[in-house]
């Protein structure tokens, strides 16, 4: 009977031969290290801010009057209410963690390298529509810090050329950020997370074009590739579990200790707060902001560094395959990196002294600088490694991955043959 | 290199950034019901009058295990389902202190410290060489000094202050976070749940796994 079933629809729709291509017969490298758990984790996040945010928005008011009791109204009378909330709210950094991990990853490997820009692309497009949702979602509370930081990000828009004032006007919907902007954002950040499912589904389709990159930075042959399922099903899953125990603790042992204080205080326009701070999912940004004394460069300087990750495939001229692994000098560059994120993180926390403004200048500079000389330090270290000599298999998987290039590149042509 | 120097510059920046903030004196709150129920009491005859708890109702009270006549006494002919708003009406407040007091409801959590920043508060006044009241730890405060401390000298009044402040922030952790201990509870059972899980995950996964050599 099932059989029957799934031939009845198989004659209608690709039931069958979807699952095949997708899961059961999708090849896989079979030396994924966990490093490559964490785009699942991210579609599972995904997934449970869809399902917490949608039972919420049944009980929130997206109204100045009523929004910020409406959260207390979650909070205190609502059948786990609590639970919804603070699942909602770890979840977005949780969101973050995952998402930093998995292009940290990226990095790392150079996955971002041929024939992969498109898909890193498409990352990019997911980071920036979770940036924005995480913001509009993070009025919603109205709390003192939700109020505040909608006002100075807002503002940021005033380094629109020619029409600053207008554009702020328009996001705003109003002088100031009032009832009108809180509807807006809540409309928005309802709406947002189903632009990226869309997206999410686009960038699925990239990676099932191109396939897994893998540790060694190399396609692997078909004899190393498994299929996904059950493999990458039963790993994922394990890692799932891994994860939501972290996630759990956090949930419901320490769940205040990603809302700042300040947030339990009903929003106030009459009164600054003494320091403004973002999650900390935007520190690193909000201090190369900070960083720059004028407004429009800092503006710049923030919207350049989220997009700088985009360029990497143009400015990675090596040729040596596995990303950091074969490559000591990316590979101290990448740790670099990190540790520069970590320093802006902190600058950005801190209120702003003198002291940290020129730390955060210099990490500022070496951020972009760590960008801006991959280029010159990957073709210098490319030469030193083929100098030095590399490990003759290695030479040899070089030598069959630039052919597939090579090929890749004749293939339209080949095309426009047999056309004429 | 240039990174180098700025971790090296970082670290020795760090400690000093973090030590020009207000000492707080952490408290550990009681959470077992004696505590709490002292807190109640101390803030019903300290507090309430000027200071609303707006997100809690007189029957949150019953629920806790106060005893209901208490309650009765302190509701007087409001609802039991009302909420606990301050008895001086804002307006006088405001005319009384220059400033609305504010709500009391989520206090243990509104303020950089939670309930150690409350509790250094409420011990935080002093005598100024002026003769006037001083804060210590907010010094734009407009409210007096309700356990008297600036005037206690000998130790046992200092430790009898001392506990009732315990019991007054006790009580406003409880009333900012209702259902810690429910959640506290639950998280057990969930992370038990999660680990044997994730156990059974595990060994599923090298099984499969296991196949492939």
């Amino acid at each position: 009977m099932p059989n029957r079933i799934i031939k009845w629809i198989d004659q209608r729709f690709p039931l069958t031969s979807f699952v095949k291509h997708e899961l059961t017969g999708y090849p896989t490298p079979r030396n994924l290290s966990y490093w490559w758990n964490f785009g699942f984790l991210a579609g599972f996040v995904l997934m449970l801010q869809v399902a917490t945010g949608i039972f919420l928005a049944m009980h929130y008011k997206a109204d100045v009057a009523l929004s910020f009791d409406s959260i207390q109204h979650i909070m205190r009378d609502v059948n786990y209410g609590w639970l919804l909330r603070y699942m909602h709210s770890t979840g977005a950094s949780a969101f973050f963690f995952v998402i930093f991990v998995h292009m940290a990853r990226t990095l790392y490997y150079g996955s971002y390298r041929a024939p992969r820009e498109l898909l890193w692309w498409t990352g990019q497009g997911l980071l920036l529509l979770l940036m924005a949702t995480a913001f509009m979602g993070y009025l919603l509370p109205w709390g003192q810090m939700s109020f505040w930081g909608a006002t100075v990000i807002t503002n940021l828009f005033q380094a629109t050329p020619f029409y600053g004032e207008q554009v702020v006007i328009w996001l705003r919907g109003d002088y100031t950020v009032g009832d009108a902007t809180l509807s807006r954002f809540f409309a928005l950040h309802y709406l947002f997370p189903f632009i990226i499912i869309g997206a999410v589904i686009v960038h699925l389709v990239a990676l099932h074009s191109v396939k897994s990159s893998n540790p060694s930075g190399i396609d692997l042959a078909a004899k190393d590739n498994i299929p996904f399922h059950p493999y990458f099903t039963i790993k994922d899953l394990y890692g799932l579990g891994l994860f939501l125990m972290v996630y759990c603790v956090f949930v419901f042992f320490m769940p205040n200790s990603l809302i700042e204080p300040a947030n339990n205080i009903p929003a106030n326009p009459m009164q600054t707060p003494n320091h403004i701070v973002p999650e900390w999912y935007f520190l690193p940004f909000y201090a190369i902001l900070r960083s720059v004394p004028n407004m429009v460069g800092g503006v710049v300087a923030m919207g350049l560094s989220v997009m700088m990750f985009a360029f990497m495939p143009f400015l990675d001229r090596s040729r040596i395959p596995g990303g950091a692994h074969y490559r000591p000098i990316y590979r101290l560059q990448f740790y670099l990196f990190m540790l520069d994120m970590l320093v802006l993180g902190y600058v950005g926390y801190v209120p702003p002294t003198s002291q940290t403004m020129l730390i955060g200048q210099i990490a500022t500079l070496c951020y972009f600088a760590s960008f801006f000389l991959v280029p010159f330090i990957s073709k210098v270290e490319e030469r030193w490694l083929i100098k030095r000599g590399l490990p003759p298999q290695l030479m040899a998987l070089m030598e069959s991955e630039s052919a597939g290039i090579a090929k890749r590149k004749l293939k339209p042509q080949r095309r426009k043959g047999d056309m004429a | 290199m240039k990174k180098f120097m700025t971790l090296l510059a970082c670290c020795c920046f760090a400690s000093s950034a973090l030590a020009s903030e207000a000492k707080l004196e952490a408290v550990k709150v009681g959470v077992d019901l004696q505590t709490v129920a002292r807190g109640v009491d101390a803030v019903m005859n300290s507090c309430h009058s000027c200071h609303s708890l707006k997100y809690i109702k007189y029957h949150d009270l019953v629920n806790l295990g106060i005893d209901k006549s208490v309650v009765d006494t302190w509701r007087g002919d409001q609802p039991m389902d009302s909420a606990m708003l301050a008895q001086m009406s804002e307006s006088d407040a405001v005319q009384a202190y220059g400033k609305a007091p504010p709500d009391l409801s989520l206090m243990a959590k509104a303020r950089d410290g939670g309930a150690s920043y409350v509790y250094s508060y409420l011990l935080g006044y002093y005598i100024t060489p002026e003769g006037m009241s001083g804060n210590h730890i907010y010094p734009a405060t407009k409210m007096p000094d309700i356990l008297g401390i600036s005037g206690i000298t000998d130790e046992a009044g200092r430790a009898e202050a001392q506990g009732k402040a315990r019991d007054i922030v006790s009580f406003l952790a409880w009333a900012a976070d209702p259902d810690e201990q429910t959640r506290h509870k639950l998280g057990y059972y969930v992370l038990g749940y999660l680990f044997v899980l994730t156990f059974l995950l595990y060994l599923v996964k090298n099984q499969v796994w296991s196949k492939l050599k």
